[in-house]
């Protein structure tokens, strides 16, 4: 080291020194440029930031992903996250608590969204309903199960066909319907769970089309007036039937425009409003819209920009479906699982029940 | 060495190297070949860079389709435009720019749909179409017959989901099913 030093010249501190140094300081500068030539061309972020503006071939529907401001009635008074992993479907009990299907298990949730009480179960919870009496029916894949107010379970009725995918549950009076999207038909069961019918297949002689289901969405709802209304999600309409199966009216348009459903197959899930007002559900451009008892487009409770519209390519539709229920205060509810959010939505024009 | 020896020992150098060069191109050739290039489906952002990024003249990249996934919807996401005047065969109803998917009507209210290749150019807009409002059955793959299995593949290079990997060649595709 001596030797070097009395090498350099006078006043040399290094920095002008030998080839070793000037080699370093070479490698050190070419290794940042290195790094930031990196960073700046071949980063996934910056690629992805850079692809999705210079694509020609985007597939463009950026103006249904605008809402026009007039048409939402509706604004957000609280938002919870939800308390457990893989939200699926809400309901409401009859003293109005929300009900949630989520993983493997029902859960009931306080206002602020703290779990109350949670029935466990042996398979993923896909639909569920509650009783007047707090009873709670709760659709797995192929069956439901039922539980009394305190999360006992008091039976477990058989599957009903080797295709069943029950999505939907509404419990009334005296019976239940239940949404088979792998069987296309809404089952009427009695509360013992004896299958008494099946509802909206093809019939050509009753003037029923059939459900067409592309992908597993079929909800089933029981207005106040005693008819059901069901999505058919590959039609684009709501369907109304008796509880015997007479298909009473449907209605509801093909359109990417806020006044229809978008897509290939929507609406995926529906609610009614205690004035018999219907709330729709849609996925591609995610969306919640109110419709009048007769199906003339209302409003919007929450419009495409409300949510993430873009789903990860490794998520699954299903993981991303809206879905939404409606109390008795006219208040929707509404559930975005990609998010893993319960938001609360107010009227703000009209009156709740206008 | 007579001239003999000398042209008899020559021929079998000769052979000798020829068979080596043969058996060494043979051995190259499946060393680097036990591996080629794929789309993971479920990394793909269908961001349109298969098209314009391939060195082919057209892409090596074509869109497939999973018909046990599909819907066979009669309003097809991944067929029609966003807004369609009909829902017919018109051009102008057409999502794919360069009209590679063929529509056949089954039953009401079910359509086939199905892509010719030798006009897909793998932009992946009728991709994008079907997975952001149907099943997702339409999806990107490296056709393996035009890929040239470049060292380093331009598109993967490209691709802002880092979609592209490298598979076996005896499994050369990343194949989308119901199960």
């Amino acid at each position: 080291m001596r030797r070097r030093d009395a090498l350099r010249p006078t006043g040399s501190s290094g920095s002008n020194g030998s080839r070793r140094d000037f080699l370093r300081r070479n490698l050190q500068a070419g290794g940042l440029l290195g790094v930031v030539g990196a960073l700046a061309g071949f980063g996934p972020n910056v690629r992805a930031a850079r692809s999705s503006a210079e694509n020609p071939f985007a597939y463009d529907i950026g103006k249904f992903e605008r809402t026009n401001p007039d048409l939402i009635h509706y604004a957000e008074t609280a938002r919870f996250q939800s308390p457990r992993p893989e939200p699926r479907r809400l309901a409401l009990g009859p003293d109005g608590a929300l009900h949630m299907a989520a993983g493997n298990s029902v859960v009931r949730l306080a206002e602020g969204g703290a779990v109350e009480f949670e029935i466990a179960l042996a398979g993923p919870a896909q639909c569920l309903g509650v009783a007047r009496d707090g009873f709670v029916y709760v659709g797995l894949r192929d069956h439901i199960e039922v539980f009394d107010a305190r999360g006992q379970r008091t039976a477990v009725w058989s599957p009903p066909g080797s295709k069943t995918w029950l999505t939907g549950v509404a419990v009334g009076e005296d019976g239940l319907f239940a949404a088979d999207s792998g069987g296309r038909a809404v089952l009427r069961y009695d509360r013992s769970g004896r299958l008494l019918g099946r509802i909206g297949e093809r019939d050509k002689e009753r003037g029923i089309p059939g459900f067409v289901l592309p992908s597993p969405f079929l909800d089933v709802e029981l207005q106040r007036d005693g008819l059901l209304r069901v999505n058919n999600p590959g039609r684009h309409r709501v369907e109304l039937y008796t509880a015997s199966g007479d298909l009473e009216l449907a209605w509801g348009k093909p359109t990417a425009a806020i006044d229809g459903f978008c897509g290939c197959c929507n609406p995926i899930n529906l609610a009614t409003l205690p004035d018999g007002r219907c709330v729709t559900c849609e996925k591609g451009l995610r969306r919640v819209k109110v419709y009048s008892a007769l199906g003339e487009f209302e409003s919007v409770v929450a419009g495409p920009e409300s949510f993430a519209q873009s789903v990860p390519p490794d998520v699954s539709m299903a993981k991303a479906a809206l879905d939404a229920v409606a109390d008795a205060q006219g208040r929707i509810f509404i559930l975005d699982p990609l998010a893993g959010e319960i938001r609360v939505m107010a009227r703000t024009r009209g009156t709740a029940s206008s | 060495m007579s001239r003999r020896d000398f042209l008899r020992n020559g021929a079998r150098v000769a052979a000798l190297t020829g068979v080596g060069a043969v058996v060494g191109t043979l051995v190259h050739r499946t060393s680097s070949q036990t591996t080629v290039w794929q789309i993971d489906p479920s990394k793909c952002l269908r961001c349109g860079r298969c098209a314009t990024e391939c060195v082919l003249d057209q892409s090596a990249v074509k869109c497939v389709h999973s018909y046990d996934l599909c819907g066979y919807c009669e309003l097809c996401t991944g067929y029609f435009v966003p807004e369609p005047n009909a829902l017919n065969t018109g051009a102008e109803n057409q999502l794919c720019p360069t009209g590679a998917i063929q529509r056949k009507y089954i039953e009401d209210p079910y359509y086939e749909y199905t892509i010719d290749e030798a006009l897909c150019i793998g932009c992946g807009k009728c991709v994008e179409g079907c997975n952001r409002f149907g099943n997702g059955s339409l999806y990107l793959q490296v056709r393996q017959h035009l890929c040239l299995n470049c060292n380093e593949c331009a598109i993967g290079r490209a691709c802002p989901g880092d979609a592209f990997r490298r598979v076996p060649v005896s499994q050369p595709y990343l194949l989308k099913t119901s199960h």
